[in-house]
């Protein structure tokens, strides 16, 4: 700790009564209040002057002691420099610890040969320098915390980096436990500068002091509250060096609530957890807490987006009772926003019975539409029996969907399908929806002229039902405003609109169910081009070719193919 | 059946004594439905007395989809509620052939029954006639 700049010979001493400085009798008068401790030493290292500031700093210090039995070696060595001419007072400032505070020594010549030690408190910038640099690294570190771990949304991934990460630069090892699943906690425990390990396990978080308050989001208890003696051996990695000197419980704050809890170990033979780093103990668990919430939350959002995408997949269709069915959906590139188009059909019962057919389109995005497209398919299959009635049909659902909470609806078209010989007869409504459009053999397209209120906001509807007959060759379509409403074209922002719909149908004469679902698909891609889109929906029938009433495909229930 | 590029969705209201007028303009869509919504109920909950009558212009509107069709069932809940009559004024193709599809214009553009109170029922002050 001793420095001492630039050695240069010792200055002639000046000897007392010198006219060109104060004299010392001055000096004396003066420096014995200053507010540094001062002494004054001989050549010899024998103390001349002990001020009242220095005796408080050096309790016992008095005239005539020597100065190396007094004050720590690199102070009694500066002198010693200055002394035996190898460093000159103007060079010898020295700095080191005096106690528990930090000095800086200035010397300068007092006449004889003596030499006055100023000694300056340097303390409290030492330590301010000292929490800036640490807090700098803190601060690196926190944000290399953060941005590795928000790079995962991966639950077990980024709770084995928090716990890697907390091992490497808070403590030697740290563990981190998650919230109970079931009666089990997944834990994941880290060494410093040694592997991962995961596992989920029945513990008792009530024998860790802190745990179960930490699990449940309470602010942590000091480190100096929590006896190292009292945590069981299943928090202590193996390979954890001797027994367990100081720890740190601190919650993993989630966004409500906790996403665990993390224990900060390290061994007798270190330094115990100071304030400052429990404090930054908790900033880091702050932002591991909000990595891992996202990632869970990400997970699962993930998980049920997946569940629903699966029950509102569309059926794969059939034939069923001699029609032929083709169904087709392109969902929206919106992958987050799960659409709200569907289609369902219900086969009869048997050849005689009529086949439901079910298109709509659910006003809004995402979750919510969601949910409603789910409860309007449930509710319509729970009301397959009224289907003679498809106006009752739509009453009914409408008052099944009426809430005062929101307006949202659905526009649907109802098609109840039967073969007769080589002819289908249809009965046909829409609610609020296109209605369905028919290709009739000599190939123009008809709109069938069905009209009705959409339904799930208003408290009455009306509708109004069609009949009509497919010869061979016909076909009915049902489709969703997605096709209609597909934007692209040569400049980009065009609708596809009926009228090119309408168009493309016209070619379709003849053709089966299926490839008039490919061709309209295919043209509506086209259109679309790499732009977005909306959910888009079809489905078509046809009398199967060479099919007749006896040939089945498909019996009752198998209208979905899992 | 080119339409014109997205425009930026704008709301713009006035209180003409007894008539509330708000302008839309732009895409009325999943995007910015609500903002029309909070817009009429910011404005019908503003003054001393509701407004009898609450007309839409739609004369910039440019696209709306079933979410803004969704809006307007709202905001005419919600008229009803203050007994005001809904207008909807100046209506684009777009506009005009979604209502004619849907089937509620006549719903929607129902003289009020009169002043209600509340507003947390269904909020419906008109019944269609049950006819098919």
């Amino acid at each position: 700790m001793v420095r001492c700049a630039r050695c240069v010979p010792s200055l002639v001493s000046l000897s007392r009564g010198s006219p060109a400085r104060p004299s010392a009798e001055q000096a004396v008068t003066t420096w014995p209040e200053a507010p540094y401790p001062v002494l004054v030493v001989d050549r010899h290292g024998g103390l001349v002057r002990v001020n009242e500031a220095a005796r408080l700093l050096l309790p016992g210090a008095a005239r005539g002691d020597r100065l190396h039995e007094r004050v720590p070696s690199w102070l009694s060595q500066a002198h010693r420099r200055i002394g035996d001419g190898s460093c000159g007072p103007s060079a010898g400032t020295s700095a080191g610890r005096i106690n528990d505070r930090f000095f800086e020594a200035h010397p300068t010549p007092a006449g004889e040969g003596d030499i006055v030690w100023w000694l300056v408190d340097d303390t409290d910038r030492r330590l301010a320098e000292t929490a800036l640099s640490d807090s700098r690294t803190r601060t690196d570190v926190l944000s290399e915390s953060s941005s590795a771990l928000l790079s995962t949304l991966n639950v077990p991934r980024c709770m084995e980096m928090a716990a890697s990460m907390a091992a490497e630069h808070l403590a030697e090892a740290a563990v981190l436990v998650a919230p109970a699943q079931g009666r089990r906690h997944p834990v994941t425990s880290a060494l410093k500068g040694g592997p991962v390990d995961r596992t989920t396990r029945k513990v008792n978080v009530a024998e860790v002091p802190g745990l179960s308050e930490a699990l449940q989001g309470f602010p942590p208890v000091p480190a100096r509250w929590i006896n190292p003696a009292d945590i069981p051996g299943w928090v202590v990695p193996e390979g954890f060096a001797g027994p367990v000197g100081s720890v740190i419980v601190t919650p993993l704050p989630g966004h409500g609530v906790p996403a665990g809890a993390l224990i900060l170990l390290r061994s007798s033979t270190e330094q115990a957890f100071t304030e400052g780093e429990e404090v930054f103990a908790r900033l880091f668990a702050a932002r591991a807490g909000a990595a891992l919430s996202a990632a869970r939350l990400y997970t699962e959002q993930a998980s049920i987006t997946a569940t629903l995408m699966h029950e509102l997949l569309p059926p794969t269709l059939r034939s069923v009772h001699g029609v032929e069915y083709a169904g087709g959906y392109r969902a929206s590139r919106d992958h987050e926003r799960v659409g709200g188009d569907f289609y369902d059909v219900h086969p009869g019962t048997g050849p005689a019975e009529e086949t439901l057919v079910v298109l709509g389109d659910v006003a809004g995005k995402g979750l919510d539409a969601a949910v409603l497209t789910g409860k309007i398919r449930n509710t319509l299959h729970a009301l397959l029996p009224l289907a003679e009635d498809h106006v009752r049909v739509l009453e009914l659902l409408n008052g099944a969907l009426l809430t005062s909470h929101h307006t949202r609806f659905a526009t649907l078209v109802l098609a109840s399908v039967r073969r007769r010989a080589h002819r289908v007869h249809l009965r046909l409504t829409s609610a609020g929806h296109m209605p369905p459009l028919i290709v009739r053999a000599d190939g123009t397209v008809e709109e069938a002229a069905t009209r009705g209120t959409l339904v799930g906001a208003l408290p009455q509807v009306t509708a109004h039902t069609v009949r009509t007959v497919l010869a061979p060759g016909e076909t009915c379509l049902l489709y969703t405003d997605g096709i209609t409403e597909a934007r692209g074209g040569p400049l980009g922002d065009e609708l596809f609109g009926e009228r090119r719909l309408r168009r493309a149908l016209a070619e379709c004469v003849g053709m089966p169910a299926e490839a008039v679902v490919e061709r309209v698909q295919m043209l509506a891609a086209q259109w679309i081009g790499a732009g977005r889109h909306d959910d888009m929906a079809l489905v078509a029938f046809n009398a199967r070719r060479n099919g007749s009433l006896t040939v089945v495909n498909g019996d009752g229930d198998r209208g979905r193919d899992e | 059946m080119t339409i014109t590029p997205p425009t930026e969705f704008t709301v713009v209201s006035r209180r003409e004594r007894a008539t509330l007028v708000v302008r839309v303009g732009g895409e009325l869509d999943y995007d910015t439905s609500d903002e029309l919504v909070d817009e009429v109920v910011r404005q019908l909950t503003a003054g001393q007395t509701p407004p009898a009558e609450v007309r839409l212009d739609f004369g910039a509107l440019t696209w709306i989809d079933s979410s803004g069709l969704s809006a307007l069932l709202m905001i005419h809940r919600r008229t009803s509620a203050f007994g005001a009559t809904l207008r909807l004024d100046d209506r684009p193709e777009i506009l005009e052939r979604l209502l004619r599809v849907t089937n509620v214009l006549d719903h929607l553009t129902a003289p009020a029954a009169g002043p209600r109170h509340g507003g947390t029922e269904r909020g419906e002050g008109v019944t269609e006639s049950g006819a098919t």
